[in-house]
């Protein structure tokens, strides 16, 4: 292949990645835009969102696509759970969330994410697993696309078109909009700010799980206990790119991230093309704190 | 001899014009009230004499020595100092404690925290804080917590002080009480004051020159008694129909 | 510095290290290679509090620091020969420098985005040092030297001791008044003339060197260093568990912190590798909700002479 070809395919195959990425760091972006929390153990739960589609297709033959909604359930309870566990003490009665309460969730969840992950190297162990999902390829020219990969792309953009459908248009996504801006002025005209903060982590967890559930396509062999170490800091970074709180911050990030790995990977080693990928935080927060989107 | 002034200083942010070409001159001991409806720009004016923001244009001068490119610490050190809007304590530290960081680190060259402490509870007890010097800031009442940013600012032992609308939300005993207190330290300890107010009675009784500010601009300066006179005025606080009227 | 005449905490501490020295020297081998661990771990506490403890910047990233001093000796002893404590002393003053540089451009960010950034750091160093073979393949470097616990011991020991003064004559300086302003409203404390700049990059320039030194000493006892544990973030996990059980920002709560992390992992020895973290989790995630200022703080709320003596 030609060099145009090659980058062209990177192009390509790194767009695809950024839509499964921007499904895993759109439920943070959720959590973090309208409850103003930073979930730290945010990588486990997508790992366990992953672990979800891997068992349903051990046990049951499910594919990723059709596990992404069963793992959306049960994040919907897990995120509940989280909310009431975590959250619910310290977001009770105030408008904003003090620095204190950052620093504490901040440390809570830290504990949270080292016991998941080590507990999860208990029940699962060590050992990498993978999902075996190939419907086939499509022929674009030159192009070999995997078909699982761009079910996975389109689902993952349903996703997030789907939830600013949800948030734009429906009475509740308003109602957590408005919560966003403003907890008083929401708890004044009549809405209880529990409900909203609760759901709106709900919402963000079943994002985050069907994420992991679809990640599962792009890591044939990578499905590991300790794989939120790598998901986490990459959702982070995309959050920060798009600017917390817009939701399709989430994927202006997520394809950022995901063509920067693939088009560095054509000319230098994995290795640089995470740690360059990473490292456009640093300049984005010091030039466009709010994210790269106005 | 004048002690601050600012020339035509103006502040863009980003397509509002916050304020435009202000002028103003802040003699030793003197209280200068500013007002205006809101919006006007008074809070952003003080920002940029602390040097929590920079004005977009103009110079403002500390005895000659240009201050609007410094940051807010560096003019705590030439003796200038803010108190803020809705009080920032130290939450966690005690009354003294927040007052014995300002002695430590404003301008006194008191550097024993055993001293800064002794001069703290005397600054609390001057501005009639001292039964509550060992209580945690976070437990003060919102009163409490304005008097404990005054012992603050004096505590750094800054000459002028900017004090933005420290008599917001009084009773008007507590009210009664706070402008008694304002003119007692005024006289003791003699620094200049601007004063940002939307309490008349507070500003105009304290005020030796008021200042009034809408929409960016100085519409007129003079003192008490003119400036509630000044149709300009007026009408930028009520409409033209109350000037007419 | 202007301070009051050292307290009871200060000499208590005295007490604990001169126990730990006399243990070392006279019950042998086998005794101090566990404490050395304990020592390491207390240097390590001790170094991320005084960012994260003393100032409030959560540094999830500490663990670059230390990994910075682990190839700083590692590659000091294994290429030219030299003398470990040369290496600790390399180490030291990269991670020192390396703090400032960072620091110059992170400390602006607040809260969270300065805790994911040091995460990234992290990331992005560790992907970075895989491409120089000059740190070894797989960037491992291994090194033989002469086994001399004592050394390695006194070493980290004298790290510890030079700690907890340091941290001890801060929180009780003119320097500890402005640092507690810093954590509590950062905007507050520049109104009264806190230059939080200047605070906040010595807290992390003294993490880096001290997280160096450690990271140095740790190498040294293990006789090498490997790029993916060096980065762990598992390190950075129990440094900040070390000190929110502790008590952030205390001067006893990293040692305390330290023992109670390392002590019962060291006797529970379970076949499950997992159970320390896990466990430390947990406690984690108890300390951090019901209380955030760990054991210290806990003593000093339940009695009034304790809150006076426990500093």
């Amino acid at each position: 292949m030609v060099a145009v070809e090659l980058i062209v395919r990177d192009l390509a195959f790194g767009l695809m990645l950024g839509c499964v990425f921007s499904v895993i760091a759109h439920g943070l972006n959720i959590i973090w835009g309208v409850v103003k929390v930073v979930n730290i153990a945010h990588g486990e739960f997508i790992m366990l969102g992953a672990y979800g589609a891997y068992f349903l297709n051990l046990f049951a033959g499910i594919t990723p696509l059709e596990s992404a909604p069963v793992d959306a359930v049960i994040g919907l309870f897990v995120g509940y759970a989280f909310y009431y566990a975590f959250l619910h003490r310290e977001l009770r009665n105030k408008e904003t969330i003090t620095l204190q309460s950052e620093m504490v969730t901040l440390a809570a969840t830290f504990g949270l994410s080292l016991f998941i992950s080590n507990l999860a190297v208990i029940l699962f162990t060590g050992n990498p697993v993978g999902v075996n999902y190939n419907p086939g390829t499509l022929q674009l020219g030159y192009l070999h696309v995997p078909l699982a990969a761009l079910y996975v792309a389109i689902l993952s953009v349903l996703i997030i078109a789907g939830t600013w459908l949800f948030l734009e248009k429906t009475f509740i996504g308003s109602t957590i909009r408005a919560y966003a801006q403003d907890v008083t002025a929401t708890e004044l005209v009549g809405a209880n700010p529990a409900k909203v903060a609760s759901l709106a982590t709900a919402l963000g967890f079943a994002v985050t799980m069907t994420g992991g559930a679809l990640l599962t396509v792009w890591v044939p062999v990578g499905i590991n206990p300790l794989m939120g170490a790598l998901y986490a800091p990459i959702s982070f970074v995309i959050v920060v790119l798009g600017g917390p709180g817009k939701m399709w911050g989430s994927l202006v990030g997520g394809l950022t991230l995901g063509v920067v790995i693939d088009l560095v990977q054509a000319f230098a080693t994995a290795q640089i093309a995470y740690a360059a990928a990473f490292l456009i935080l640093i300049p984005v927060l010091v030039f466009r704190p709010k994210g790269i989107l106005k | 001899m004048p002690f601050l002034k600012a020339h035509n200083v103006s502040k863009n942010f980003g397509g509002v014009q916050a304020l435009k070409d202000v002028t103003l001159e802040l003699p030793e001991s003197v209280v200068l009230g500013l007002i205006g409806p809101n919006g006007s720009g008074k809070s952003t004016l003080l920002n940029i004499i602390a040097g929590l923001e920079k004005p977009t244009s103009g110079i403002v001068r500390l005895d000659n020595r240009r201050i609007d490119s410094l940051r807010a610490n560096r003019v705590v050190g030439y003796g200038l100092a803010k108190t803020h809007q809705i009080p920032k304590p130290f939450s966690n530290m005690t009354a003294r404690e927040n007052v014995a960081v300002a002695v430590l680190y404003g301008r006194r060259n008191i550097p024993s925290p055993r001293l800064a402490l002794e001069e703290a509870d005397r600054v609390l007890s001057m501005v009639r804080m001292g039964s509550r010097k060992d209580a945690p800031a976070n437990s003060l009442t919102v009163q409490e917590k304005k008097r404990l940013e005054l012992a603050r600012a004096i505590g750094t032992g800054a000459s002028i002080l900017l004090l933005d609308e420290v008599f917001a939300g009084l009773s008007p005993e507590e009210l009664k009480d706070s402008i008694q207190l304002f003119k007692k330290l005024h006289n003791e300890l003699r620094f200049s004051v601007l004063v940002v107010e939307h309490v008349m009675r507070a500003v105009l009784s304290l005020s030796q020159k008021v200042m009034v500010l809408e929409e960016g601009r100085v519409i007129a300066t003079g003192s008490p008694d003119e400036i509630v006179h000044d149709e300009k005025v007026i009408q930028a606080y009520l409409g033209s129909k109350s000037a007419a009227a | 510095m202007n301070v009051q005449k050292p307290g009871l905490t200060l000499y208590g501490l005295f007490i604990v290290m001169a126990f730990l020295a006399a243990a070392a020297l006279l019950l042998g081998v086998a005794v101090s290679s566990i404490l050395v661990v304990l020592l390491i771990y207390a240097a390590l506490a001790y170094s991320i509090n005084f960012i994260t403890g003393m100032i409030g910047y959560v540094d999830f990233g500490h663990v670059l620091f230390m990994a910075i001093g682990s190839y700083a000796l590692a590659t000091l002893v294994s290429y030219y020969g030299a003398n470990p404590l040369l290496g600790v002393g390399l180490g030291a003053l990269l991670g020192l420098i390396f703090a400032l540089g960072i620091g110059l451009i992170i400390l602006r960010f607040r809260g969270v985005y300065f805790a994911i950034a040091t995460v990234v750091l992290v990331l992005a160093a560790y992907n970075i040092v895989l491409q120089f073979p000059q740190l070894g393949v797989g960037g491992e470097i291994i090194f033989n030297l002469t086994f001399q616990p004592l050394a390695t011991y006194f070493t980290i020991w004298t790290i510890v001791l030079i700690e907890i003064v340091l941290t001890y004559y801060v929180n009780r300086s003119r320097i500890g008044f402005g640092i507690r302003a810093i954590k509590n409203e950062e905007d507050a404390a520049s109104s009264v003339g806190v230059s939080p700049r200047t605070l906040k990059l010595t807290g992390y320039m003294l993490g880096g060197l001290f997280g160096g030194a450690a990271g140095a000493v740790y190498a040294w006892s293990i006789s090498g260093v490997t790029a993916g544990p060096a980065f762990d973030f598992t390190f950075s996990l129990l440094m900040l568990a070390m000190i929110i059980i502790g008590g952030v920002g205390t001067s006893i709560g990293p040692l305390l912190g330290a023992v109670v992390v390392y002590i019962p992992s060291y006797f529970l020895l379970t076949t499950v590798a997992q159970a320390q973290p896990l466990m430390i989790g947990l406690l984690v995630i108890i300390m951090a909700l019901f209380l955030p200022d760990g054991i210290v703080g806990l003593l000093r709320r339940s009695n009034q002479r304790l809150r006076l003596v426990l500093e």
